[in-house]
């Protein structure tokens, strides 16, 4: 009895853990080139609301989560212009961004009506002979999706690690003024990892109206824009452990149901508290143990004013 | 580096009537630009740009508005006649304006001391949180009622930033994220209050029973709630605290260089969690403005939008508390319009949000021109 609920509990963890796990490995991408990345929130709304648009008009999953991952690059487009070239305060140009999306998104969804309706969202996908497992068997029939986030966190690892296009972006995240002498372009390359983490998060934000919900509602990231913002932080950035972050915090929320469903009595909005107060006390975690502060991009957050170098 | 070298040497060329002319004769495809940081712009350019940014974004908006189904030649009348010529809609303004003035203040405190609180809403809550007990526990005699709920405000606001404060001061917790996740603590926790023990129980609806006439703040005269007192108040005080005491002159030294504050025997520490907390009590404040000023009793989702826009006035009146009131009294005549424009041409409010950030966008994005400037350079290398 007791191991069907724990088996329900991880097979839904994936399903809550994806938005997380993306939406970190976006952050990750822009902030190791340099570009504090605040608008997550809000990027989010844009790809799940881009995503929700596509799927309305013409129901083909996969082409909704890419137009979603497009719309908020686009989107994001407006932040790198702030932060890249006009030299806004990345805090600002962040928020600014957040607030922007939300109340575009809010316009856009009510406007086109697509709030509340419901979508079809993408079917079970066995991992052939793993699912066939007594018992243990439904834990690998998850969403494409879920499978798919496998490869691009290996696709982020390797390019970071074992390519010079990646070096190339660490450089200019680490120090921009090293990386101009080096003739390395920064403007650019902040501009493409802007535009291609944009990209994840608003996948992220499509995975949940898409894939998750099946609909739209304003404002329906409810804070895992932010939450991902420190997990990123509780990763070092470093795409494994923003990985292991987003299992943890999916297995939090996938807790949730899953009690409620074995009839356990809580107080509903306490429950509700957790993955926030769990986000603040994995921050304090973090600035207590201290561990790896060197880890963080050395410019990160820092206009770079070539004007300014010396 | 180079280019500023190369500025440098164009400079005394450039100042050469001749070559002037010859640059002018130029043609544009082969004119080369550099980019410099500007030291300083005088006040009235500065004024200017602002407002050419400001118009940039109400044109934006505008066109936005007319793209939303609002008839363009109604938005003039809409947007000012409307609202600040009309006795009943100015009344609305000033009735918006209170706790609008107090988030603003709140966030222009906060920010002075470098401090991100973007967690104006979840005090603002536990403000109102507060109040509303001090109300529903009847405690205290009547007289002493409004006194004791302006207690627990301020002191609820203030408990519910002490916590980020320390965390950021003491071991380096970022605050934006602390005082966000706060927030939804706090909006989960006020929903537990007002569909649980606190529901009014006359009607069942979400919110706790009324307030009774004494434990609200009275009307001034005219229709006006004394709300606004308050609210001119504290921005008196803020004033005074920022630009005439000794706190406030810490707080410019902490704002400039805490390194160097600190070196200079001023309590960089202590000033910064003052900023903090009274930001903290501002906000709670901000709460009962809205709580005891407004609704007469604790709702759901009273404070939405408030900390987007505390934010929004603090960074538009660059944390002065003067322009910060007048800031706060134009968003609050934004939102009197937004709901106006909701009512007659089914605008979603969501729109006064979108018009907001497309200000501050713009504003923010017009600080470039300030603080740079392009110049013509290389006439003479490239002939």
């Amino acid at each position: 009895m007791s191991g069907g609920i724990v088996l329900n509990w991880l097979a839904s963890t994936p399903d809550f853990a994806v938005p997380y796990a993306l939406a970190a490995l976006g952050l990750i991408i822009s902030e190791r080139a340099g570009v504090l990345s605040l608008g997550a929130e809000g990027l989010m709304l844009v790809g799940a609301l881009a995503g929700i648009g596509a799927q309305l008009a013409m129901g083909q999953p996969a082409v909704s989560l890419v137009l979603a991952m497009l719309a908020a690059s686009a989107v994001s487009l407006l932040f790198a212009v702030m932060v890249i070239w006009l030299r806004v305060n990345q805090v600002i140009a962040g928020l600014a961004l957040v607030f922007f999306c939300q109340g575009l998104t809010a316009l856009v969804g009510s406007l086109a009506e697509w709030t509340n309706h419901a979508t079809e969202g993408i079917g079970a996908m066995a991992l052939w002979p793993l699912s066939l497992l007594p018992g243990a068997g439904r834990l690998f029939e998850q969403n494409a999706m879920v499978w798919l986030t496998l490869p691009i966190f290996l696709a982020v690892a390797w390019f970071f690690s074992r390519t010079s296009a990646g070096l190339r972006l660490r450089a200019v995240g680490e120090n921009p003024q090293a990386a101009d002498a080096a003739g390395i372009r920064v403007a650019m390359w902040r501009l493409a990892a802007v535009l291609a983490g944009s990209a994840l998060v608003g996948l992220a934000g499509a995975y949940i109206s898409v894939v998750s919900t099946k609909l739209w509602i304003a404002g329906m990231t409810g804070g895992r824009g932010w939450i991902a913002v420190g997990l990123v932080i509780f990763a070092r950035w470093s795409p494994w452990k923003a990985l292991a972050g987003a299992l943890l915090f999916g297995c939090i929320e996938a807790l949730i149901p899953q009690l409620a469903a074995a009839g356990v009595q809580l107080p509903q909005y306490f429950v509700m508290m957790t993955p926030y107060a769990v986000t603040l006390g994995v921050m304090v975690w973090v600035a207590l143990s201290r561990r790896g502060a060197d880890e963080e991009p050395g410019a990160l957050g820092q206009p770079y004013v070539r004007e300014e170098r010396r | 580096m180079v280019d500023a070298t190369l500025a440098a040497i164009a400079q005394p060329a450039q100042t050469d009537p001749e070559a002037a002319l010859r640059a002018r004769r130029q043609p544009l495809a082969r004119r080369r630009y550099a980019l410099e940081i500007r030291q300083h712009m005088g006040w009235r350019r500065q004024a200017l740009v602002l407002a050419a940014a400001l118009l940039a974004g109400l044109a934006i908006s505008a066109a936005i508005l007319v793209a939303a189904g609002v008839p363009a030649n109604e938005l003039a009348n809409e947007f000012v006649m409307q609202t600040f010529f009309d006795g009943q809609n100015l009344r609305a303004v000033l009735f918006q304006a209170a706790p609008m003035v107090l988030v603003g203040l709140a966030g222009s405190l906060a920010f002075r001391a470098r401090f991100w609180n973007l967690g104006l809403e979840g005090q603002m809550i536990w403000g109102a949180i507060g109040a509303t007990a001090v109300s529903m526990w009847q405690i205290g005699p009547e007289p002493l009622r409004l006194p004791l709920m302006f207690a627990a405000a301020i002191g609820c606001g203030l408990l519910w930033v002490l916590g980020p404060a320390w965390l950021k001061i003491r071991l380096g917790v970022n605050e934006i994220i602390s005082t966000l996740m706060l927030n939804y603590m706090a909006a989960n926790f006020l929903l537990h209050l007002v569909y649980g023990s606190w529901k009014d129980p006359k009607d069942n609806f979400p919110y706790s029973p009324q307030f009774r006439a004494f434990e609200r703040l009275p009307e001034l005269g005219a229709g006006v709630s004394s709300a606004i007192a308050l609210a001119a108040v504290v921005a008196l005080f803020a004033w005074w605290l920022v630009g005439l005491s000794r706190a406030g002159l810490y707080l410019r030294f902490v704002d400039a260089n805490p390194r160097v504050a600190h070196a200079n025997g001023v309590p960089v520490r202590r000033t910064i969690y003052g900023a903090v907390l009274l930001s903290g009590a501002m906000a709670g404040l901000a709460g009962l403005a809205v709580a005891a000023g407004q609704e007469g009793r604790l709702t759901q989702a009273f404070y939405q939008g408030y900390g987007f826009s505390g934010i929004l006035i603090a960074f538009l009146a660059r944390n002065n508390p003067l322009a910060a009131t007048v800031v706060a009294l134009l968003v609050a005549a934004l939102f009197v319009t937004g709901r106006s424009l909701q009512v007659f041409y089914q605008v979603p409010f969501s729109m006064v949000q979108l018009i907001q950030a497309i200000i501050v966008v713009c504003v923010a994005a017009s600080d470039f021109f300030i603080r740079h400037r392009l110049r013509r350079v290389g006439a003479e290398a490239v002939q």
